[in-house]
């Protein structure tokens, strides 16, 4: 076939080779700055909360372990295990390879590193010293043997990388499992209150009439109530009281699993007004009559032809509700009502720093920068897909 | 518009006694009974005390029982006895409330006054630098945990440069030292509440502001109004500013409930004496008749006010017509 020169014809085969939808959403996307950063920032949180576990190995941290003698240190600094820890590794190394421990005591004694009298104090001794005099000795003792001892002292010390709380626990590795907590609670409660709402919001649009005027009474009375008042109320009670509920929540996780069905019962009106305002004009169009003279059934018509007409929206309230559920969240762990101790989130982190804001003015600073960097990164992650859906923003 | 009136008083008053039914049974789920603590703080009561201090209360009556008697007394005027302060509610009730009015008004007239001419001035000049510096000022105003610049302010201010006071309502102790004194200290602890409820609500109105005014400068009579020669000021504020007044009257009217969910955190943090925190801690402290009242007359006060927002909206644009 000849070269297509013809200016008509390269129209027309532009227009047939049109975009799909997700990839002219996608270059939208692409082109909003701030909500690609966010989008990176977002993935980035995301990684570190799904690899805690694997995070928490690696840096060989433990964010429940206190260690009293550390308190408040500075970013970037060291700490050793307490005394207590240290024996019993120790007792466990000399059971396991007693061969070797023998010779090590020995060397030491006759190196006078330590003035034990029993030999098989020799070790422990050492484990008094500082840990860097103590590893220097080790290493100065020549002996094959010893190369394992070394790795056991070594990892007594740690590297607090952005220092350790009021009971001495790593700063980083809490906050860590407080992104773990704290996306988790998030997005599962903007997941959970977007289908609640999507479902609300339909029956109400399409079924309109007593049920319409029902529901968004419902809808309208708790959305002009005010949040925090209502929420600390709740969190209050002790929910398993309420009949029904016992079994549900005698978990170990109790208090994440109540923060996520509080938050829940109190963010899905703006989702279910903004479903109702699509379908009650979708309800009007010709492919809803279409499908309806074709026989489809009323839930076939509200899944298949109306949903995915209300998609971008939701998706778009998806991801702002995340970025506000994470700050409900905070506030009520703030407060001591949301997420219990000793399980970390950013908020119940706040809580325990408030107090301590003049001894350690950073483990305050810290949970905040973490909580304000995410709403942010979900806000503008949220504004570039309202731009990128927006039909009439699309520039083709 | 006086059927539309009628409609929405009789609305917010169903609200507010569904809500006292619920919060009335919730509060009722609360761990422990009063009877249940003093047993707790006195070891030597016995079993059959109990049983006749529950009876003497009226706690083993069933929970609607306890609702109508409750109701009946309060609609009498009396609003019970708060146990952690030992005062009447009432008593309690009328400075909180006060110190609480003054804190969300001084942030909402502050955050009015930034928000503003931001917003205008970001409209006027899309995409330049002030439009960035808005933009970002407003995703971070809204993201912002109030509570933790709350204490970022408190680090600030009163720890690292102590010029202020961390928390408070006022100095203790201060004595009769005259009217400007005392409101010179009393503004003293105002500052840092204020500025860190301010910033979300600058941050939420500055994006209305320039949204509603870039929608305004739009329409085909300002460029009328350029083109009759009117010097720009005039087109701007006249015939620009008017326009997006009506959705910024409705933001604003709207943030009073969200203003108020933030000064409760405030309070709280800076344990300055309001009905905020007084919810708060009589929520925590088991004290139910301070914790019933101000509950109720906190989220009152807050339907109230979306009522009467709702009446002066029709008055302010007439093109309104309510059903």
């Amino acid at each position: 076939m000849a070269e297509l020169q013809n200016p008509i014809e390269k129209r027309q085969m532009d227009l047939e080779k049109a975009l799909p939808m997700w990839k002219m959403v996608l270059d939208q996307f692409l082109t909003h700055k701030p909500a690609m950063i966010s989008a990176v920032i977002i993935v980035m949180l995301f990684l570190i909360s799904i690899f805690a576990y694997q995070l928490q190995n690696w840096t060989g941290l433990d964010p429940d372990a206190q260690n009293i003698n550390y308190r408040y240190l500075r970013p970037l600094s060291h700490s050793q295990a307490s005394i207590d820890i240290r024996e019993t590794e120790i007792e466990k190394f000399i059971i396991a390879n007693s061969a070797a421990a023998g010779k090590i005591e020995k060397a030491l004694i006759e190196k006078s590193i330590v003035q034990s009298i029993n030999p098989s104090d020799a070790i422990f001794d050492l484990a008094q010293k500082n840990p860097t005099e103590a590893l220097m000795a080790i290493q100065s003792l020549d002996l094959n043997e010893a190369e394992s001892l070394a790795t056991l002292f070594k990892n007594f010390k740690s590297l607090h990388l952005l220092g350790t709380d009021e009971l001495g626990r790593d700063v980083f590795i809490r906050l860590v499992f407080g992104t773990r907590v704290s996306m988790g609670v998030g997005i599962l409660v903007a997941i959970a209150s977007a289908l609640f709402g999507l479902l609300i919001g339909s029956i109400a649009g399409f079924y309109g009439g007593i049920i319409d005027s029902i529901l968004m009474r419902i809808t309208d009375g708790l959305l002009s109530l005010p949040m925090i008042p209502i929420l600390i109320l709740i969190a209050a009670v002790d929910l398993t009281k309420l009949p029904g509920l016992h079994s549900l929540i005698s978990t170990s996780n109790e208090s994440i699993l109540k923060m996520i069905i509080i938050l829940c019962l109190f963010s899905w009106m703006t989702v279910a007004l903004l479903v109702r305002g699509s379908i009650l004009s979708l309800r009007e169009q010709e492919f809803v009559l279409a499908a309806r003279t074709l026989g489809a059934k009323d839930s076939t018509i509200i899944i298949r032809h109306m949903f995915p007409n209300v998609i971008a929206p939701i998706l778009v309230s998806i991801t702002l509700g995340v970025g506000e559920s994470i700050l409900f969240e905070a506030a009520l762990s703030f407060l001591g009502l949301g997420i219990m101790p000793p399980t970390p989130s950013w908020g119940n982190m706040l809580n325990n720093a408030q107090e301590l804001i003049y001894q350690a003015p950073f483990l305050a600073i810290l949970p905040g920068l973490m909580i304000f960097i995410t709403t942010v990164s979900f806000n503008y992650l949220g504004d570039g897909l309202q731009d990128a859906m927006d039909p009439k923003a699309l520039r083709r | 518009m006086i059927n539309f009136i009628a409609r929405r008083i009789i609305q917010t008053l169903i609200v507010i006694s569904v809500l006292s039914v619920v919060v009335y049974y919730l509060m009722s789920l609360m761990p422990g009974d009063p009877v249940d603590m003093m047993v707790a703080s006195n070891p030597k009561i016995t079993a059959e005390d109990v049983i006749r201090l529950k009876s003497l209360y009226g706690l083993d009556q069933p929970i609607y029982k306890r609702y109508s008697r409750w109701m009946e007394t309060t609609l009498k005027g009396d609003l019970g006895y708060s146990r952690t302060y030992r005062v009447p509610v009432e008593e309690l009730m009328a400075p909180r409330l006060w110190n609480t009015f003054i804190l969300s008004f001084l942030a909402l007239f502050l955050s009015i006054l930034v928000a503003i001419p931001l917003g205008v001035l970001s409209a006027l000049k899309p995409n330049s630098r002030i439009d960035t510096f808005v933009s970002f000022l407003s995703f971070g105003g809204i993201s912002i945990p109030s509570f933790w610049l709350a204490i970022v302010l408190i680090i600030l201010f009163a720890v690292k440069l102590p010029i202020l006071p961390a928390g408070g309502t006022q100095t203790i102790g201060l004595g009769e030292v005259g009217l400007w004194a005392e409101l010179l200290d009393r503004a003293k602890y105002l500052v840092l509440p204020v500025l860190s409820l301010s910033i979300q609500q600058i941050g939420r109105f500055s994006r209305f502001t320039r949204s509603a005014m870039s929608e305004a400068m739009r329409h085909d009579f300002i460029r009328t109004a350029r083109a009759k020669g009117l010097s720009s000021q005039s087109v701007i504020w006249q015939h620009g500013f008017r326009n997006a007044l009506i959705p910024l009257i409705t933001i604003i009217t709207v943030s009073v409930s969200s203003l108020f969910s933030g000064a409760l955190l405030t309070e709280t943090v800076f344990a300055y004496q309001g009905v905020g925190k007084l919810v708060y801690d009589s929520i925590i402290g088991n004290d139910y008749n301070v914790a019933m009242i101000s509950f109720l007359i906190s989220v009152g006060s807050v339907l109230i006010m979306n009522l009467v927002a709702d009446i002066a909206y029709g008055f302010a644009d007439p093109r309104i017509a309510y059903k």
